[in-house]
């Protein structure tokens, strides 16, 4: 399980927003994933398993917790100065760009960020999505359709 | 891909996620903790001493050993085992490995060995019969669980700091080398020595695995 333990604290991070609450969420996880290990089903693949073991801790905390901090850039990336250089897909966008983007995703309903940062912040594929937040797969690309529907106002 | 959505990708690489400490300690602790809440209830009563006579007994032995811990190896028992197969030994253990990944004692050899992190095993023949062999680093809880019925026996075994051995009905091992594996296991013996996990498994007596044990952590 330790491979899986950047992962799942990003999927506890990015649902709980607080990062003490996701430590929480990602230990929580860990410890029932590893009590719940007889009820897996040998074969399917164990990473979207445990990620929606530890995405519903994050989602109860966040329930539990009221209104939540946002999501933040990393601020080295709005000034480029000799060291780290952004990603190759962080400088198509400007910082102003990016900030504008990450508050029109913050702004969405909690069912359609989550979608969203998972399959786009997260790189989870929409199956994984899927299984790590309990839906249907038509619930994932109906969900993420209309969230882009609603970014794109922003964006464009 | 749309451009919105690469967009998305962008924010995505340039989040800032916080530090996060490393968990596994806390959760190998929360995990070792449950493995202490039975023995310790039952030493605040009768002692330590009375503890070596309970594991004799089978009902407080059973109790006793509802979860436990020795070293890399979770056992727990349950009332319905979860559903698994006979399957061969080094089912999950990745390739065969050309060179010797594990030291046997003398006179023992292996017909393949495997190593994984933290792991390594090899098949082995003795007195006839083909056993699985495995070493663990010590402290990796989360590595390896035994699934045991009502009715597959499970005793303590006098071996390196602390043993117990598996006979009757077969208990289901689950283990995580890369994916999580599962399988039906006979008659296995594991022991924690000098922070190392060991387990021996296959169809021989106690008297004889424990034999084997003994010349291995020698």
């Amino acid at each position: 399980m330790h491979a899986y333990q950047g992962i799942a604290f990003r999927t506890a991070y990015v649902i709980a927003r607080n990062a003490s609450d996701a430590e929480d969420a990602a230990q929580d996880g860990f410890v029932k994933a590893w009590r719940a290990l007889g009820r897996f089903r040998e074969g399917a693949p164990f990473r979207p398993w445990l990620l929606r073991i530890v995405a519903n801790e994050a989602s109860n905390r966040r329930r539990s917790a009221g209104r939540r901090a946002g999501l933040a850039l990393r601020a080295a990336t709005e000034e480029p100065s000799g060291g780290a250089a952004p990603s190759p897909e962080a400088a198509l966008l400007s910082a102003e760009q990016r900030a504008t983007l990450l508050a029109a995703v913050e702004g969405l309903p909690d069912e359609q960020r989550d979608v969203v940062a998972l399959r786009y912040f997260l790189g989870l594929s929409e199956a994984e999505v899927a299984e790590t937040l309990g839906i249907p797969q038509g619930t994932v690309k109906s969900r993420t359709a209309r969230a882009l529907e609603r970014l794109r106002e922003t964006y464009d | 891909m749309t451009e919105l959505e690469r967009a998305l990708v962008a924010v995505g690489s340039e989040l800032e996620f916080p530090q996060s400490r490393d968990a596994w300690p806390r959760i190998a602790d929360r995990l070792q903790r449950r493995r202490w809440v039975r023995p310790a209830v039952f030493a605040l009563v009768v002692g330590a001493l009375a503890l070596g006579i309970a594991l004799a007994v089978p009902p407080a032995r059973s109790a006793i050993l509802k979860f436990f811990h020795i070293g890399s190896v979770t056992v727990e028992r349950v009332e319905t085992l979860p559903s698994a197969q006979t399957r061969p030994f080094a089912t999950g253990l990745g390739p065969a490995q050309p060179s010797p990944t594990l030291q046997l004692p003398a006179g023992l050899s292996a017909t393949k060995y495997y190593k994984g992190p933290g792991m390594a095993a090899a098949l082995i023949r003795y007195r006839g019969k083909q056993l699985l062999y495995v070493r663990l680093r010590g402290d990796q809880m989360g590595f390896m669980k035994k699934f045991v019925s009502p009715t597959t026996h499970v005793e303590e075994a006098r071996i390196g700091e602390f043993g117990l051995w598996f006979d009757g009905s077969p208990h289901v091992l689950s283990w995580e080398f890369g994916n999580v594996h599962t399988r039906l296991a006979g008659n296995a013996l594991v022991w924690l020595d000098r922070g190392v996990t060991y387990r021996l498994e296959g169809p021989l007596g106690k008297g004889q695995m424990l034999a084997l044990g003994r010349q291995i952590t020698r």
